[in-house]
């Protein structure tokens, strides 16, 4: 069941640290409350989401799915703002 | 849509450079950016001493003051991660703030694969080669003599022994590992498979120890006390049961009259091989107790070099790298040989300091009996970290 979302960033090819780096950026522009669906290729980003989130201030992780398209592997990360 | 990728004027310290500065014990603080369950399983080692500290890199996004005042102030910084681009992105981040930072090239991935090749021995008769994959404490031997060449207990990347082989102008003859390993997956089938050289193991150790399942690779079975010319090198097989079933320990003599121990998981230079790997501890201890009491020494003189397949720590190795020792310092330095005075007492030092076994052992004893065909990224993850084959010191 995918959790709804206000906003999508796609981080695909991108590697370390580029979709944590873009995922921050994009939540502080985001209203309090909102959520953003991250798109990456990256399968480091599932652990290194984890970690983040308890170290981020106002950083909520929702939710994280594995997609696949195209035979690519797909980490979707919900990360919702609460402060 | 087009991603910047990191711009860095941070340099790149390359894996082989760091482990030369490992070895000399002159490394930069080691700032691993990895987050911690990572970093937890498995980190880069060095001599004891050594200073890594683990500071994610999305701690210097939160807050970059504060994750840069966890550096200790006036010293060199190497910045590790997993690949390379967030090491370059902290390098960076440092560097603007006047901190001398570089960045390890190929990150924590290109150090755990990282080949270290060296002299054991060079003399006219030939050369007795090391072959060591440092982050995961285990050693490897090529002996290569009058343009033949035997290599024990080969590690499971297979072109270093080419290349090895290749530089020694010798040709591959015999291919031997002392026992079916449970720490990594031995590159001998595939050598055997490459080369046509006969793969050697006993064929106590051809049976998976849980599983009690036969091999199913080709390979040629070692007896006890049988005797192989590399050419003008004599190798003897010693059984020596205990650590596995099959082990066997080779002692090399050469026309000089050195000797050479290539004990595998038997004697380390400060532990020895643990006899539990294969689910029977309490019952092969005995084995274990025998091998090092009675099979062994008649074999061993004080002035034979011992050999082992592991390191613990990296201050097993010599200012050179090489992970040897006559047999008369290891008698005297490794401590845990004090508790052979009875086998009741070797049993209780040894069942009662066994180390954590890695669960992932006894899968990569399948591979190495052929029962399970892993790829290459299951490989990679099951030999992730430094080998646990040792009695905890």
């Amino acid at each position: 069941m995918e959790p709804t979302y206000h906003q999508t960033l796609d981080v695909k090819g991108a590697k370390c640290p580029m979709p944590l780096v873009k995922s921050r950026k994009a939540i502080g522009e985001l209203p309090v409350g909102h959520i953003l669906r991250v798109i990456a290729t990256d399968r480091g980003s599932v652990a290194d989401f984890q970690g983040w989130v308890k170290a981020a201030k106002n950083v909520e992780l929702v939710a994280q799915e594995t997609t696949a398209e195209s035979g690519q592997e797909l980490y979707v990360h919900y990360l919702r703002r609460t402060a | 849509m087009t991603l910047a990728e990191v711009q860095t004027s941070a340099p790149a310290l390359s894996a082989i450079a760091l482990y030369q500065s490992l070895l000399r014990h002159d490394a930069p603080f080691i700032l691993d950016v990895r987050n911690p369950d990572d970093f937890a399983r498995w980190r880069i080692e060095g001599r004891a001493g050594l200073v890594v500290e683990n500071v994610p890199y999305y701690d210097f996004i939160e807050d970059e003051e504060a994750a840069t005042a966890r550096i200790p102030a006036g010293r060199a910084v190497l910045v590790v991660c997993a690949k390379e681009g967030s090491s370059q992105y902290v390098a960076e981040l440092l560097r603007e703030r006047g901190i001398e930072a570089s960045y390890l090239e190929g990150g924590i991935l290109s150090w755990g694969n990282l080949y270290d090749r060296r002299d054991i021995v060079r003399a006219p008769w030939g050369r007795i080669i090391q072959i060591a994959r440092p982050a995961r404490g285990d050693v490897s031997f090529v002996i290569a003599s009058d343009g033949a060449a035997a290599v024990i207990d080969p590690l499971r990347h297979t072109a270093p022994y080419r290349v090895a082989m290749a530089e020694a102008g010798a040709r591959l003859t015999h291919i031997f590992d002392t026992h079916v390993h449970a720490d990594h997956i031995s590159g001998g089938p595939a050598l055997s498979h490459e080369s046509g050289a006969p793969y050697f193991v006993h064929p106590y150790d051809a049976i998976h120890p849980i599983d009690m399942l036969p091999a199913t690779i080709a390979y040629t079975p070692l007896d006890d006390g049988q005797v192989f010319r590399i050419g003008q090198v004599e190798l003897r097989a010693i059984w020596y049961p205990g650590h596995t079933l099959g082990q066997v320990n080779f002692l090399a003599v050469a026309p000089d009259g050195s000797r050479y121990l290539f004990t595998g998981d038997g004697i380390f230079l400060r532990s020895f091989g643990r006899p539990d790997l294969g689910g029977k501890g309490e019952a092969w201890t005995p084995l274990l107790y025998e091998s090092m009491t009675r099979r062994l020494p008649p074999h061993l003189t004080d002035e034979t070099v011992i050999l082992p397949a592991h390191f613990s720590t990296l201050d097993e190795a010599d200012a050179a790298g090489r992970v040897g020792a006559t047999w008369g310092v290891v008698r005297r330095n490794n401590e845990s040989l004090a508790h052979l005075a009875s086998a009741e007492a070797f049993s209780t030092f040894v069942l009662g300091n066994l180390p954590e076994f890695p669960p992932q052992y006894v899968e990569i004893k399948r591979v190495n009996i052929g029962l399970r065909n892993p790829t290459e990224a299951e490989a990679e993850e099951l030999e992730l970290g430094k080998n646990v084959c040792a009695l905890a010191q």
